[in-house]
């Protein structure tokens, strides 16, 4: 395709394509700012992206290349431009050939980092899918390098409700909360529903359950008196026992036995606040995988007349010495482009202009792709979150989701299993120790009645919630973005663009809805519309360059949105219902 | 305005090159205008157009591709749960013909396995600057297994019919979807954002 040159003049100019630099991309299109959004990378959403089976063994490749070389004890400080040391020590299994002749030793195992192709394509097809099955149904695969999920009343829902960037995902509630506990993994009962309908719950603990659930809505003297004392603390002197304690804690809280009451309750609530607005658990995911949300973004950037380059860089910002802000970019062909604002990743900020070189926290990463679900059910399409407490003293609490392929994220008779934590040591160090008590490997091939795991990955990733996005030694017209954090909502990310835009252009909206393209009147070729076929086409466009249609539909859809109700899904216009179906289907 | 009297609703999405004539082409099927006014296409996400076919209401909703395509840059959820592909070059640029693999590729990658992809040549009116021939054209549709048509969105020449073509394939295919239930079409209603099922249940 010719190589056309971009336009010279920007307001903004963004480089790197992650959540929060996309939303913000988004918001400043929208309202009218031009935006030159870049990335170099030939795929979006950076560390945010999520990739089919084949890809992320390209990906696994481009890793390598600067990890391989590292050795023990050793660290990578990267240069702008090279790779941004947000990833290490990458390790893949595949045990695929293990599985499918179960009796051979643990040589088969490869304990490198390349993923055992050859041999394991030679092997018969019985009923277990084999390597080559992954490689040929590579692309049913999204797999997120970030393992998140949608609070479905946290902020990334309600700026996808308020934006009606909705639109371009479609989405399915994670339908059972799991945790791991004596060995066995358990439904947590966490709705008013599912605590009716628990087996493993006596009448004391539920009655006990339900006046807690209720009880702590409300902020009480006696929940004041423990403030700054452990949560764990709290919820034992409610004489809950250890079934009801574990499940809040771990599960409900999410939180660790020395969180403080406050934290523990605040996180209680959010969780409670969220059940039921799309179904009986808090949480959504995004159908194809989170690498879909920064693009949806993205895209309403686009709409909105933001330009698009990737596999395009920057390489220098020029400044203006006396005021000290950044005119204009030099972009990878050597284009002057002038702009008032450039945001950027935290990882292409150069080494040298930070504050701290390197990142000071790492999370653990483990993707599995195994045979069956880790709790077996009536339905085979569930989607689940399992906390998995720390094993040992002094080991990291895992959260763990797993994607059944009606979520588009794996290929069918499989599962996909994202293990993440804080890093206390390596990825394999700190997770392989809970995937060999979950589920049968080599390691653990005694483990008859867990899911056989068929291929691993296991890296790490910075910490974008130990990465420092002020202070640098910059330009006061650039900011940074850090990449994701380990937690499990979206919450930073969001934050981080909202408050950005905010500084920069403190009196606009950000990002109001976008016009239902059912509402779009469409003026300036009034004389050639004479013939229009269509009802809509009859009104006479006037002034501006869009309105909204008038009329009582269109009126009343515009109010809901603004309040973000859920409302909007049951009386907004067609499209609407559309965009949010799985959701809405599911809160039924 | 009453949205739900329809019994099918379809997502057709329209790549190709830059300057192909996408925009055109749907501006002209669905307000009768050509050439389009450019400023209106800002904050245009995708247009929307009902047509009838044998008796039955068909919402068609047709996505631009925002002109990601300019520095290929399409983001892939542009591809997902798209019912139709119209794939479009300009017949008076090699260029745009020769970048149609590339195009394939993407298609292959992101697009649902059942697509309905349809080639369309357009700018048949200037006639005397073509470079690519008709001939070459469908030989190559054939051996992709896509339809081939050749429009002018300027004069209006076969872009109704290319979306009633469309309309009709993606018709037959829904009948057939829901007499085989093959296991690779989506849950009835889960995540599913346009999908044959759900247009009836809507309230």
């Amino acid at each position: 395709m010719a190589a056309e040159d971009l336009p010279s003049e920007f307001d903004v100019v963004i480089l790197g394509t992650g959540l929060a630099e996309s939303v913000v991309a988004a918001a400043f299109s929208r309202v009218g700012q031009r935006v030159l959004h870049v990335d170099r990378r030939s795929y979006y959403a950076g560390d945010w992206a999520s990739f089919t089976f084949n890809g992320l063994l390209s990906w696994i490749q481009e890793q390598h290349v600067s990890t391989s070389l590292l050795e023990e004890g050793e660290e990578l400080i990267c240069l702008s431009n090279s790779d941004s040391g947000s990833i290490r020590n990458v390790q893949v299994f595949c045990f695929t050939r293990w599985i499918t002749d179960c009796f051979v030793t643990q040589a088969s195992q490869t304990q490198g980092e390349e993923p055992e192709a050859d041999r394991s394509q030679s092997e018969p097809a019985k009923k277990k899918i084999n390597y080559a099955q992954l490689v040929k149904e590579g692309r049913r695969f999204n797999i997120d390098l970030v393992s998140k999920l949608m609070y479905s009343r946290g902020s990334l829902v309600d700026l996808l409700i308020k934006s009606n960037v909705s639109r371009y995902a479609e989405f399915k509630n994670i339908t059972r909360i799991l945790t791991y506990r004596h060995g066995n993994v358990e439904q947590v009962p966490c709705s008013r529903a599912d605590v009716f309908a628990s087996r493993q719950l006596s009448v004391v603990e539920k009655r006990k359950l339900m006046r807690f659930l209720t009880s702590c809505m409300e902020e009480t003297e006696e929940q004041r008196a423990y403030k700054g004392r452990p949560y764990l603390e709290f919820l034992s002197d409610q004489q809950l026992g250890d079934n009801l304690q574990h499940f809040l804690l771990h599960s409900i809280a999410m939180v660790t036995e020395d969180t403080p009451t406050e934290e523990g309750l605040a996180s209680t609530r959010h969780f409670l606040h969220c059940l039921g607005r799309y179904g009986n658990t808090p949480f959504l995911f995004p159908v194809y995988g989170l690498g879909e949300i920064p693009q949806c973004f993205c895209r309403m950037c686009a709409v909105f007349g933001g330009i698009y380059c990737l596999r395009h860089s920057v390489s220098c910002l020029l400044v203006d010495k006396e005021s000290n802000r950044c005119k204009a970019v030099i972009d990878s062909r050597g284009q002057r482009i002038s702009c008032s604002h450039f945001v950027v990743e935290e990882c292409y900020v150069p080494a040298n202009q930070k504050k701290v070189a390197t990142p000071s926290r790492f999370v653990s990463r483990a993707v599995l792709i195994t045979d069956s679900s880790v709790l077996h059910s009536d339905s085979e399409q569930q989607v689940s979150l399992v906390t998995v407490p720390p094993i040992a003293a002094g080991c990291p609490a895992v959260r763990m989701v797993e994607l059944c392929p009606s979520t588009m994220t794996c290929m069918p008779g499989t599962y996909l299993v994202h293990l993440t934590c804080q890093s206390v040591g390596s990825a394999y160090e700190d997770l392989s120790p809970v995937v060999t008590r979950m589920f049968r490997t080599p390691e653990s091939h005694d483990r008859e009645n867990c899911p056989s795991v068929l291929w691993c990955l296991y890296f790490n990733m910075a910490d974008g919630s130990g990465v420092e996005v002020e202070g640098h030694d910059l330009p006061s017209n650039v900011y940074v973005f850090s990449g994701p954090d380990g937690g499990l909502s979206h919450e930073r990310a969001v934050r981080q663009a909202e408050s950005i835009f905010n500084k920069v252009l403190p009196d606009e909206d950000f990002c109001p809805p976008a016009p239902n393209p059912e509402d779009i009147i469409y003026d300036g070729d009034t004389a050639a519309s004479t013939g229009g076929e269509d009802e809509k086409q009859e009104k006479e466009g006037a002034g501006g360059e869009e309105k909204n249609e008038e009329g009582e539909a269109g009126e009343e859809e515009k109010k809901e949105e603004g309040r973000a109700g859920e409302e909007e899904q049951k009386e907004g216009a067609g499209e609407e219902i559309h965009e949010k179906e799985g959701a809405g289907d599911l809160a039924e | 305005m009453s949205m739900e009297d329809y019994d099918y609703l379809f997502k057709i999405v329209l790549i190709g090159n830059a300057g192909v004539g996408k925009t055109c082409l749907v501006r002209r099927f669905t307000q009768g205008l050509f050439p389009p006014g450019q400023g209106a296409t800002i904050g245009v996400d995708f247009m929307i157009k009902t047509v009838e076919i044998k008796g039955e209401k068909v919402k068609l909703q047709i996505w631009d591709t925002a002109g990601q395509e300019r520095f290929r840059s399409i983001t892939q959820s542009y591809y997902r749960s798209a019912n139709a592909l119209i794939l479009t070059y300009d017949i008076t640029c090699e260029d745009s013909f020769r970048c149609l693999p590339e195009w394939l590729r993407e298609i292959e990658q992101y697009a649902n396995n059942q697509v309905v992809t349809i080639l369309v040549g357009n700018k048949i009116d200037l006639a005397e600057k073509r470079e690519v021939l008709r001939q070459r054209a469908e030989d190559f549709a054939v051996a992709q297994s896509m339809l081939y048509l050749e429009t002018s969105a300027k004069e209006s020449d076969n872009v109704e019919k290319l979306f009633l073509d469309l309309a009709c394939e993606l018709i037959r295919e829904a009948k057939q979807n829901k007499l085989d239930n093959s296991d690779t079409a989506p849950m009835p209603g889960e995540g599913k954002t346009i999908s044959y099922l759900s247009c009836c249940s809507l309230n």
